[in-house]
């Protein structure tokens, strides 16, 4: 709960920003312990006091070697990394800690550059926030990676299980793509994407509209214009039906909710 | 007749060179001709003169043999050949009094110099044009020279020949010759000339092709020397110009990029402010300046981007971003095709679809957006009702940083790099995008991308 800042980084923060750590006022710290890798001295101290408010204790780091020795030393539960690093770039780091440990990983990206994306989530990242980030949006993708690590659905069973097929469907969990049967790609909004998951994680149970509305909501839990749960289903189901086989698929059950009627089948990702 | 004179002018270095090439062939060809001719002529004259000469002598002495007047003539109607008529008369045919003109007297010393013979005798020369004899006869003699030559009686021996200075006719033969040769040597410095010319040709057309969208690849530098100069030059100036531009986006491009890590403080500061309304309208602000820095880093990229080209749907793309705005309270609908497969890459088609129908919302009250069929392609009308755009300007609003504000309302903000963006996006899919005011008022903008092709289709169906 206390900023802590391991003493080879500490150095290069500048004294006016110290000052402004100076009281750190949060007080729970069951939310978890959060390690924030960026070289950005500023950002990391702004990072680490947003989070702190929001009940996570936080430890900063500049670069890897930091970074590999805060995970030694204290009981990480999840880390924010930069993908940009001087030294060892934050896909390597990504690529080092998997190797070792299943933390929770959430990456930091350059907006425009879809490359990055796909190399921070192929690397084992399990979500990444563009930059520059709203740092609400940041918190609700900690908050929903943390749910699922907690829940067991950590980045264990993510990389197990990237690739997920359905009727002729392929869905690739950690690029966030659906493929329909005819290999075309089809653009889901974040929202239908994370309703499929759902859909395909519990396929052939009903599921309640309220069931459903809080898997969806895992990434952006604080969208104001979120429509509710029918409108998001009825526009999946307008996608799924670009294809003659996918209009069926999600059956609505009635005064119960909805059920996925498939055949779900996980398999490993091919290496990229 | 400019016009055709025009045509006619030799423009290039080819034509030039032939022309210079065959006035010198021509004029050399003439002058050898004509010395060819002066010779021959010489010689050949200086034969004829001489055997005339002899003839008028031999015939003469012949004449003089005999004594009977009857016979006289006879001999001399007998004697005479195609090239030399004799008479035999009372009186000389060449008058007196005939005029002495320059061809006469040299004439008259050359019989004297090849016939030492004639200048013992009284003789005279003349010739019929030159009025050596009387006007009655002038007509049966025309062009010829004629010489009298008197015997020891008195009576004459006249003769008129045609033989000299008779008028030349043109040798056919050689000209025609000289022609051929003149063709031929068109023909072989046309082929050759436009071979040596080549390389000319190739640099001039590099220039136009000249673009720094391209792979460089630069111009062979082969050729003659000049032309290797020439190509040198150019690729030393095309590489200064690319490094000058590619330094120039790279200073931009870096300063669009390092203008994040200060806007992501900012945001994360604004986090930290008690003032509700003034931390919204400071993200506005930096949700403004991150759009600012996205569009031109996307500008600079030049609607190229590392995302490889794959079958996507574009209709299941063009509901998304309508159903973003529908989201944020915009009144934008959607019709037609569920389904429009396309070789493409999403997140460059995305923002392309979206900076169209972004404008459309901006610029009008609702947006109309309809995925068809168009044939080889698949076309995306987004329909508004704003302004529209003035003929004047259509063209130009595809040109990076031009914003039409004093006919679109002034308040829209945006980089000017929305339909710049759009537009090479579009291009590098081999699509295209234009735009036309509706008869109903209004703008529709038309974005048009080439259907998946089946061999495409086939494949994606062996690996879905």
């Amino acid at each position: 709960m206390r900023w802590q800042e391991p003493a080879r980084g500490s150095t290069d923060i500048p004294t006016e920003t110290q000052a402004e750590t100076g009281p750190v006022t949060t007080t729970a710290d069951d939310h978890g312990h959060i390690l924030v890798v960026d070289d950005d001295p500023q950002i990391r101290l702004l990072v680490a006091r947003f989070l702190q408010r929001h009940g996570y204790q936080v430890t900063g780091a500049p670069d890897g070697r930091a970074m590999l020795e805060a995970l030694a030393h204290s009981a990480i539960d999840l880390i924010v990394l930069d993908l940009m690093l001087p030294g060892r770039s934050g896909v390597e780091l990504c690529r080092d800690v998997r190797a070792t440990s299943q933390v929770p990983i959430v990456m930091l990206t350059a907006r425009t550059e879809e490359s990055d994306r796909i190399t921070g989530l192929e690397g084992g990242a399990d979500d990444y926030v563009t930059k520059p980030f709203s740092p609400r949006e940041l918190l609700a993708r900690i908050r929903a990676v943390l749910r699922r690590a907690r829940a067991g659905q950590g980045a264990a069973i993510a990389q197990a299980s990237a690739i997920v097929t359905f009727d002729g469907w392929r869905m690739d969990l950690r690029r966030r793509e659906l493929q329909s049967p005819s290999g075309t790609l089809i653009d889901l909004s974040t929202g239908e994407f994370d309703l499929l998951v759902a859909f395909v994680e519990h396929a052939n149970r009903v599921l309640s509209r309220e069931a459903l509305m809080q898997f969806a909501k895992t990434r952006t839990s604080d969208d104001p214009f979120d429509r509710t749960i029918d409108v998001q289903i009825s526009r999946l189901r307008r996608k799924l039906e670009a294809d003659s086989r996918g209009g069926q698929l999600i059956k609505t059950v009635r005064g119960a909710g909805y059920l996925f009627a498939s055949q779900v089948d996980h398999q490993q990702g091919q290496p990229a | 007749m400019t016009n055709l004179a025009k045509r006619l002018w030799p423009d290039t270095v080819a034509s030039r060179a032939i022309l210079i090439l065959v006035a010198a062939l021509l004029a050399f060809h003439l002058l050898g001709y004509w010395a060819y001719r002066v010779g021959v002529e010489n010689l050949a004259t200086a034969g004829q003169d001489r055997g005339l000469a002899e003839r008028i002598v031999s015939i003469k002495r012949a004449i003089a043999s005999l004594p009977q007047a009857p016979e006289r003539d006879r001999v001399a109607h007998d004697l005479s050949s195609a090239s030399l008529e004799v008479h035999w008369s009372k009186v000389s045919l060449v008058l007196g009094t005939a005029p002495m003109t320059e061809r006469t007297r040299a004439m008259e010393a050359r019989l004297k110099e090849l016939a030492p013979e004639l200048a013992a005798e009284s003789f005279r020369v003349g010739f019929a044009d030159d009025g050596a004899l009387g006007a009655g006869e002038a007509n049966a003699y025309k062009h010829m020279m004629l010489v009298s030559v008197q015997l020891e009686d008195g009576s004459w021996v006249n003769f008129s020949s045609s033989a000299l200075g008779a008028s030349q006719h043109l040798d056919w033969g050689l000209t025609a010759i000289m022609l051929c040769f003149a063709v031929a040597i068109v023909v072989v410095a046309l082929l050759l000339l436009r071979w040596a010319t080549r390389p000319l040709r190739d640099l001039a057309l590099a220039a136009e092709r000249f673009s720094l969208d391209q792979v460089p690849q630069p111009l062979p530098e082969t050729g003659p020397v000049e032309v290797r100069r020439a190509a040198r030059a150019f690729n030393t100036m095309r590489e200064r110009i690319r490094s000058l531009v590619t330094e120039r986006m790279q200073a931009m491009a870096a300063v669009s990029h390092d203008l994040r890590t200060p806007i992501t403080r900012l945001r994360l500061r604004s986090e930290f402010l008690e003032d509700d309304a003034t931390r919204s309208l400071i993200d506005a602000d930096l949700g403004e300046m991150e759009a600012m820095i996205d569009s031109t880093l996307d500008y600079l990229r030049g609607g190229t981007s590392s995302e490889p080209l794959r079958p996507v749907d574009l209709a299941s793309v063009i509901e998304t971003i309508v159903d973003e705005h529908v989201d944020q309270g915009q009144r934008v609908s959607l019709i037609g095709l569920n389904s429009a497969p396309v070789q493409g890459r999403v997140l460059s088609l995305k923002r392309a679809a979206s900076n169209i129908i972004g404008n459309a919302v901006k610029y009008g009250q609702t947006a109309t957006v309809s995925v068809t069929d168009a044939g080889d392609s698949y076309a995306v009308l987004v329909e508004d009702d704003g302004p529209g755009i003035g003929e004047a300007d259509r063209e130009r609003v595809f040109h990076p940083f031009v914003r039409l504000e004093e006919s679109r309302g002034r308040q829209t903000g945006g980089s000017g790099l929305g339909l710049t963006i759009a537009l090479a996006i579009a291009r590098s899919h081999d699509g295209s995008i234009t735009l036309e005011n509706r008869t109903e008022g209004g703008l529709r903008v038309t974005l048009l991308l080439p259907k998946l092709d089946r061999t495409a289709q086939h494949v994606a169906d062996m690996r879905g």
